[in-house]
C-alpha cells in the first residue's frame, strides 16, 4: 500500500528525520495559514499516489486520456517544466496571492493530475503539500527496500540523487551503493556516518545525515514498511541535510497489527471497483483496460489466463486472483462485480482447483447466471478438484454456457465471444 | 535419489484447523506417511483419525519430533503464527520445512532467513502449494492429486495454480513428474528457484525440468545464471504476467514490476539468453516439454518401465 507524500514526512518527523517545514492543506484558508508560517518562497506539491508527478500534468477532468496519450508518446516532453506553463503536480511560487494562484488549480475538484504512472483516468488530487523552499547545494538518493535473494533489508544510496535511480544505475552504476542490512544489529547511526562518509558528504553533514539514515530505518521497522525511498535528500547550502522528497510502501500482509493502517489509507486514491472487489472480499482485483471480465484462481494463473487472452488476441477488464472458493456466494459476488462492470463484453472463468472445489465454483456459477441474469457471453473452463461434479453441474444446469477443458482452447472461446460482441452491441436490459 | 522428500519422509502437521484437516486427510489418502500432528491445546495422548490412518496430535513440535522422528513439517497455521512455527521447526531442527500459509508480513520473514541461515533447516514457501513426489507418493501440500503422475520431468514455480495447470498439461501429452515444487509467491521465501534446479540437476529421477516464474523480484535472473553455468539438463521455462500493469501487485506480495529486472520481458530474455527453452503461452507447457524430451531421447511414454 502506498502512502501521500505529506505523510510520509509526517513519519520522518516523528522519527527525527529532517523535513522542510510544511503541511497538507485542502482549502485555501489552510494554503494562506502554511504560506505565512513557512513562505514566503514555497513550493506546492499535488498529493497523489501515483508516480511521475513532476513530468505529469494538471488537466481537466475531460481531458486526461488525450494527455495520457502525449505522455506515453512521449513521457519527457514536460521534462523540467517546474514553473513555465505551470501545469505540472509540482510548483514554485513566492507570497500568498502567487502561492494561492497556484494552489487553486490543483484544488479544483474537476482538475486531475496525469502522469505515465495514472493511466488515461488521471489521478485526483489528495491534498496540496505546501513547505519552504529548500536552498540544494547537492541533490542524493537514498531507500530501504526488501531484498528477496537475500532476504535482508537492503540500503541503496547515491550521491547522483532527483533523478531515477534506475537510470543512474544504467549510465553509472559504480555511482550507485548498495548496503545489505543485518537485521538483527539493524542500521545504527554508526553505519549511517560511515555511508554519509562513502557519499562524499562535506564533514559538517557526516553526523546529522548519519542520524537521518538510522532514523529511516526505524520508520522502515516501526511501519513494517517495504520500501522507504528519499529522492531526493539535499544537502542545503547551510551545510546540513534535509528530506525533501518521500515515498513510503507499507506491507498489506503486516496491516494487522497496524490497524489495517486506516490512518494511512486514502481510498479516493483508488478504483472504486477494487474497493468494491476488496469489500465483497472475493479476492484480489486490479481493473484493466480490456473487455474479457476474468474470474480465476491463484495469482499465477490469474495472470497467466490475462497472458493467454492477450495471445489470442482478447483483452482482459480485470485481474481477479478469487483465491480459495469453498463456499459458493463468493463466486456470486464475484460475478456481480465482474458483470456491473461497463467494459465487460464477456466473461471468462478458470478455475483450477486444488484447495478450491470446481463443483462449488460450478455451482456458484448457475446461481449467479440465475441470480444476476448475466447477459454477456460466459466462458467457463473448469479443472482440478472434483472436476467431474463441476462440470456435470454445469452440464445439469442448463445455463448458457461455453466450456472447454484446455486453457488455450477456452481462451479462444471467450476472445471469440468478445469479438463478436462487439459486432454485435446487445442491448441492456 | 529424488529431491527434498523420498519414502522415508515423515510428515508433522502443524495448524490442525479445518482447512489443515481437509488437507492432511487428502494426503493420507494419497498414501503419505503423516506421522504426528502439532496444535495448540491438545496434550500428550490426543490423536487425528481417518480411515484406518490415525497420529498422535502433541502441543510443541519438538515434543512431536523426539516422540515420532518426523523430518517433515508442513505448516497450515494462519498468517500471524506463521513465521513463529517457522522458527519453533527451525529451532527443533527439522531438516525439511513447507509453509503453505499465505500473507505472511515481509518482516516477519526477514527474521526468519536470519534464523534458517545458521540452522540445519530448509524451508519451501510460504504462500505456496507445497511438494508432491508422485512416485513415493508424498504429498505435501495442497495439490489436485488427480492430475499427477509418477514420470521424469522435475517442476519448480512461484505460483501453485500454474503447477496445477503445468502438471495436468504434462500428464495429458504423456509426461509424468518426478518433483513438483511450489516454492512461493512472497517477496521473501525459503529456497528459491535456483536452490531446485540445483536439486534437479543432481536428481537422477529426473531428465528435465519445468519453470514457472513470475513478474516482480530478480529471482528468475538468478536461475537463469545458474541454467547457464551448470545446468545439465532442458529446462521448459513460463514466465506470467507479460501483461500485467506495473506498480501493480498481482496477487501475490512479490508479484509487482517495481523495476527492469521485474518485467516479464527481462526474466524471460535473460532465461532465453541461458539456453531455457521458452513457452510464450502457458497453454503450450506440456507440449514444448514433450517437443523438448522427444529431442533429447528422453520421453518415456506412460505404462513403459520407469526405472
Amino acid at each position: 500500500m502506498n502512502i501521500h507524500e505529506y505523510q510520509a514526512k509526517q513519519l520522518f518527523k516523528s522519527h527525527g528525520v529532517p523535513v522542510p517545514g510544511g503541511g497538507a492543506a485542502t482549502t485555501e484558508r489552510e494554503a494562506r495559514a502554511l504560506v505565512n508560517e513557512h513562505g514566503p518562497d514555497v513550493v506546492i506539491k499535488a498529493q497523489v499516489h501515483a508516480g511521475g508527478r513532476g513530468k505529469g500534468r494538471i488537466v481537466k477532468r475531460d481531458r486526461t486520456s488525450r494527455m495520457y496519450n502525449d505522455l506515453r508518446r512521449d513521457p519527457e516532453r514536460y521534462e523540467g517544466q517546474i514553473s513555465g506553463r505551470r501545469r505540472g503536480g509540482v510548483r514554485l511560487a513566492s507570497g500568498v496571492e502567487e502561492a494561492l494562484k497556484e494552489f487553486r488549480p490543483l484544488m479544483d475538484k474537476d482538475s486531475r493530475l496525469v502522469s505515465v504512472q495514472t493511466g488515461p483516468d488521471g489521478a485526483p488530487i489528495s491534498a496540496a503539500l505546501i513547505e519552504q523552499q529548500t536552498s540544494i547545494a547537492k541533490e542524493f538518493y537514498f531507500s530501504i527496500q526488501v531484498d528477496g535473494a537475500n532476504g535482508q533489508p537492503l540500503i541503496v544510496a547515491s550521491a547522483e540523487g532527483g533523478q531515477s535511480i534506475e537510470e543512474v544505475n544504467r549510465t553509472n552504476p559504480r555511482a550507485v551503493l548498495r548496503v545489505p542490512v543485518d537485521p538483527v544489529e539493524g542500521f545504527p547511526s554508526f553505519r549511517g556516518r560511515s555511508l554519509a562518509s562513502r557519499l562524499g558528504l562535506p564533514s559538517s553533514a557526516i553526523r546529522p545525515a548519519g542520524e537521518m539514515f538510522a532514523n529511516l530505518y526505524r520508520v522502515f521497522i516501526d511501519m513494517d514498511a517495504s520500501l522507504v525511498e528519499v529522492n531526493p535528500f539535499v544537502l542545503t547550502s547551510e551545510g546540513t541535510v534535509v528530506a525533501i522528497d518521500g515515498k513510503v510502501g507499507l506491507d498489506d500482509n503486516a496491516s494487522y497489527r497496524h490497524g489495517g493502517y486506516e490512518e494511512w489509507r486514502d481510498r479516493s486514491q483508488e478504483n472504486p471497483t477494487e474497493i468494491e472487489a476488496e469489500e465483497a472480499n472475493i479476492g484480489s482485483y486490479i481493473k484493466l483496460d480490456g473487455d474479457i471480465g476474468c474470474v480465476v484462481n491463484g495469482a499465477g494463473l490469474a495472470m497467466a489466463t490475462m497472458d493467454t487472452l492477450k495471445l489470442h488476441g482478447g483483452e482482459p477488464a480485470n485481474f481477479l486472483d478469487i483465491g480459495t472458493v469453498n463456499r459458493k456466494d463468493r463466486v456470486i459476488e464475484a460475478l456481480r462485480i465482474i458483470v456491473n462492470d461497463p467494459d465487460v463484453k464477456t466473461i471468462f472463468i478458470n478455475i483450477f482447483g486444488g484447495l478450491a472445489r470446481v463443483d462449488i465454483v460450478a455451482e456458484g456459477v448457475v446461481d449467479a447466471v440465475k441470480e444476476l441474469n448475466i447477459q454477456q457471453p460466459l466462458v467457463v473452463r473448469l479443472n482440478g478438484s472434483n472436476v467431474e461434479e463441476g462440470r456435470r453441474v454445469l452440464h445439469d444446469s442448463g445455463i448458457a454456457v461455453q466450456t472447454a477443458d484446455e486453457l488455450g482452447d477456452a481462451a479462444e472461446l471467450a476472445v471469440n465471444a468478445a469479438a463478436s460482441g462487439k459486432r454485435r452491441p446487445r442491448s441492456t436490459g | 535419489m529424488s529431491i527434498l522428500l523420498n519414502n522415508r519422509t515423515r510428515l508433522l502437521i502443524q495448524g490442525l484447523g479445518n482447512e489443515g484437516q481437509n488437507q492432511i486427510r487428502r494426503s493420507l489418502d494419497y498414501g503419505t506417511r503423516v506421522v504426528a500432528g502439532v496444535h495448540p491445546g491438545f496434550r500428550g495422548g490426543d490423536s487425528f483419525s481417518h480411515g484406518n490412518h490415525s497420529f498422535p496430535v502433541f502441543a510443541t513440535v519438538s515434543e512431536a519430533v523426539e516422540e515420532t522422528q518426523a523430518n517433515c513439517t508442513i505448516i497450515y497455521v494462519p498468517a500471524p503464527g506463521a513465521a513463529d512455527a517457522i522458527l519453533e521447526n527451525i529451532a527443533a531442527e527439522v531438516p525439511l520445512i513447507v509453509c503453505i500459509t499465505e500473507g505472511v508480513p515481509v518482516h516477519d520473514m526477514i527474521r526468519v532467513r536470519t534464523a534458517l541461515a545458521d540452522s540445519k533447516s530448509r524451508l519451501i514457501g510460504p504462500n505456496c502449494p507445497g511438494i508432491i513426489q508422485p512416485a513415493s507418493n508424498c504429498r505435501v501440500g495442497i495439490h489436485p492429486p488427480d492430475v499427477f503422475m509418477p514420470g521424469n520431468v522435475g517442476v519448480v514455480s512461484r505460483s501453485g495454480t500454474l503447477v496445477y495447470e503445468a502438471v495436468d498439461q504434462l500428464t495429458r501429452a504423456g509426461i509424468g513428474q518426478s518433483t513438483c515444487v511450489g516454492v512461493g509467491g512472497d517477496p521473501i521465501i525459503g529456497e528459491q528457484q535456483q536452490a531446485i534446479l540445483r536439486r534437479f540437476n543432481s536428481d537422477p529421477d529426473t531428465d528435465a525440468v519445468v519453470l514457472i516464474g513470475e513478474i516482480g523480484g530478480s529471482a528468475e535472473q538468478a536461475a537463469a545464471a545458474y541454467i547457464k553455468r551448470s545446468m545439465n539438463k532442458p529446462v521448459v521455462a513460463f514466465i506470467a504476467g507479460a501483461t500485467a500493469p506495473p506498480g501493480r501487485r498481482m496477487g501475490h506480495a512479490g508479484a509487482i514490476i517495481e523495476g527492469e529486472a521485474g518485467t516479464a520481458e527481462a526474466k524471460i530474455a535473460a532465461l532465453e539468453e541461458a539456453g531455457a527453452v521458452i513457452s510464450r503461452s502457458p497453454a503450450e507447457i506440456g507440449s514444448t516439454m514433450r517437443r523438448v524430451l522427444e529431442e533429447a531421447g528422453k520421453y518415456q511414454p506412460p505404462g513403459g518401465s520407469a526405472e
